[in-house]
């Protein structure tokens, strides 16, 4: 399976989280997004003329949309974060998958406008993020009320992968998680996940390691 | 006006490659810019009121200056040497003092906890003691002898080893730094910092890489290093004070913190001080 | 940088730029890059006095003479900021607050606001709901909390909808 990948993509870093918490190992194809615009390139215009990335390729198969790339490596590796067990929870996690998209256009239009320069209205942008993560915030609470922690169930699913990246990297953009607890909480049981992998801006989350014996005095 | 004396500094602008006729708009010190390709195919910039600005082409970038440099951009001999790749990582702008973005890159001490399994690892967290001096002669602060155990020291490390660096800071918002060269042991990687104050708590962030790799994929040695620089970000836009302190007091240094106790040293004495406080507050 | 940036490892507190480890007086206990020295009993962290009280977690400035208020019958339920200032939360509840509590009966069961001004035009809202609420009732007051912050930032942006 070849990921055409930027690593400072948290759409492709969805993909690649996903990968490894489901034990997949994909061949990575680097892409110059950014400063070299490859994306919008003859090669991979060809391969997604929408010119985005990620792109999925597994065969004959190419998958362009990263809600998509995670049905489908859930699907083959790990079925049960497909989050499906009755049908409402099978909805929830549709309606999340959806979601996600919103937080892409403001969230993640925002971090790519204060960081790497790209055009847009910040202020409109990081409004709509606020909106979109108060919605987060309110559906989180509500799990919590009903005993689960994660968005879909007391297990995370493919909707938790889909939004925690843009999520986390919110204060890139210039928006605050510090009026979120649910979602800090939320992040952080993500983060302690077996198998949990990180991307520039989400730091190691050092403590789920034993204080270390320091060593003195080596080269 | 304590910001004269770095008026007259030479700053990155632009990548020299994606100059067009066009121009583009960006900042430099509060003053608004344009930078584009004249009809001589200079590179050209303009400032407020169309006023023409300096401008010139070197280690991939457009150098401006709103005032009148008194020398020619700092050398950085090593550029030149054949069979080096030269890298432009492309800009990343962050929200944070210049002279902040500078003083962490110069900082060792936090590779274990920020640049986790890349660049440190606990528990080899010690910072051994280097050498650290401001060059009279040529009005440098240098850093050498810096050693540090790196899990992956760079794209083309394999396992981890130790890595001898040498920092150096020509300019009040570039660095250089000169670091262990894996595929050929006797030479210097070269990485710079070069940094375009916007303001005095923003900036736009232009690492350079002049290194000896050929076997590499160029995108891989980009994304290596925006990863480096994107996790110090978020670091960096969560600084307290957001100014650099130039007055001792404020924060506690340790020996590993001598280059950074340098350079503010050096940065006060000559009134570099865009993007700095004096007093404490 | 803001510690709570770091992380907690036992009862250590530590950065996460350099790993400075911090024990509950905020002394400091560990250098990282420097493994071999004790830190200066000079090198410390503020600290503020903390307690749990009711599942609500109260700090002080400065040595309190009693412990927290206790709020007998309520459970808290859930935290959440407000782009408006305490007069605009009072004008939707129709009610004017007792103190920092103010009730606000919407369409579920009354709920009590704890109320934290954050400066003049924010205010941090801790929502306290009846003790042995069922989940239907807490779902619906965090709902109605949701509702209260909607119309209380109407009045405070004079109506307009964002």
């Amino acid at each position: 399976m070849k990921l055409y990948d930027y690593v400072l993509s948290p759409s492709c870093y969805k993909v690649r989280l996903m990968a490894a918490l489901t034990g997949v190992t994909l061949d990575i194809r680097p892409v110059d997004f950014h400063p070299g615009v490859e994306h919008r390139g003859p090669e991979l215009m060809a391969l997604n003329p929408a010119g985005s990335i990620p792109i999925l390729e597994d065969g004959d198969l190419v998958l362009t949309e990263s809600s998509a790339m995670l049905v489908y490596l859930a699907a083959k590796a790990a079925p049960q974060w497909l989050g499906n067990d009755t049908a409402g929870q099978a909805a929830r996690v549709q309606q999340w998958l959806s979601f996600s998209h919103r937080l892409t256009a403001s969230l993640g239009a925002a971090r790519l406008h204060e960081m790497l320069l790209r055009p847009g209205n910040i202020a409109v942008l990081q409004g709509q993020g606020t909106a979109a993560l108060r919605e987060l915030e309110a559906g989180l609470v509500e799990q919590q009320i009903r005993g689960q922690r994660f968005l879909a169930s007391d297990r995370p699913t493919i909707a938790d992968v889909a939004c925690f990246p843009y999520v986390a990297l919110a204060p890139d953009g210039g928006v605050s998680l510090d009026p979120y607890p649910a979602i800090r909480l939320w992040s952080r049981a993500i983060r302690a996940i077996d198998g949990f992998i990180e991307m520039p801006g989400i730091h190691r989350l050092h403590e789920l390691k034993p204080e270390p014996v320091p060593e003195v005095g080596e080269a | 006006m304590t910001r004269n004396a770095m008026i007259d500094e030479w700053y990155p602008v632009g990548i020299a490659g994606q100059l067009d006729a066009h121009g583009r708009k960006t900042a430099l010190m509060g003053e608004p810019i344009e930078v584009g390709r004249g009809e001589d195919g200079n590179a050209k910039v303009t400032g407020a009121n169309g006023r023409a600005l300096p401008a010139c082409i070197r280690y991939g970038h457009v150098w401006s200056s709103l005032g009148d440099p008194q020398k020619p951009l700092f050398a950085i001999p090593e550029a030149d040497q054949p069979g080096r790749r030269l890298v432009d990582v492309g800009v990343v702008r962050v929200r944070c003092s210049p002279l902040r973005a500078v003083e962490n890159f110069l900082d060792i001490a936090h590779f274990p906890f920020v640049h986790t399994d890349i660049l440190g690892a606990e528990p080899h967290t010690e910072v051994q003691n280097y050498k650290v001096e401001i060059r009279e002669d040529e009005d440098e602060v240098w850093a050498t002898q810096v050693k540090f155990y790196q899990p992956q020291a760079a794209k083309s490390a394999e396992g981890g080893i130790t890595t001898e660096y040498m920092y150096r800071v020509p300019a009040p918002t570039c660095s250089i730094l000169y670091k262990t060269c894996p595929p050929r042991p006797g030479e210097w990687d070269v990485i710079t910092l070069f940094v375009q104050p916007l303001a005095e708590d923003l900036c736009d962030v232009w690492p350079w890489m002049a290194l000896f790799d050929d076997e590499t994929p160029m995108t891989d040695l980009i994304h290596f290093q925006q990863t480096i620089f994107v996790q110090d970000r978020s670091i960096l836009e969560n600084q307290i004070p957001g100014l650099l302190p130039l007055d001792p007091g404020m924060e506690i240094p340790t020996r590993a913190d001598l280059t950074s106790v340098a350079y503010r040293r050096w940065l006060k004495r000559h009134g570099y001080t865009y993007g700095a406080q004096l007093v404490a507050q | 940088m803001r510690l709570s940036h770091g992380f907690v490892r036992g009862e250590t507190l530590s950065c996460i730029y350099h790993g400075w480890g911090y024990a509950q007086a905020g002394n400091c206990l560990r250098i990282p890059a420097h493994p071999a020295l004790t830190p200066p009993d000079t090198i410390r962290v503020a600290t503020q006095p903390v307690e749990d009280g009711g599942g609500i977690i109260w700090i002080s400035v400065g040595e309190p003479a009693a412990g927290p208020p206790r709020f007998e019958g309520l459970a808290p339920l859930r935290s959440m900021m407000v782009e408006a200032d305490i007069a605009a939360l009072e004008a939707v509840a129709g009610t004017k607050a007792d103190g920092d509590l103010l009730d606000y009966t919407g369409n579920a069961p009354t709920i009590r606001l704890l109320l934290a001004p954050q400066g003049q035009a924010r205010t941090l809202v801790h929502v306290l709901v009846a003790e042995g609420s069922s989940q239907a009732e807490r779902i619906a007051a965090s709902r109605a909390a949701e509702a209260l912050r909607r119309a209380a930032e109407d009045i405070a942006h004079g109506g307009i909808a964002r």
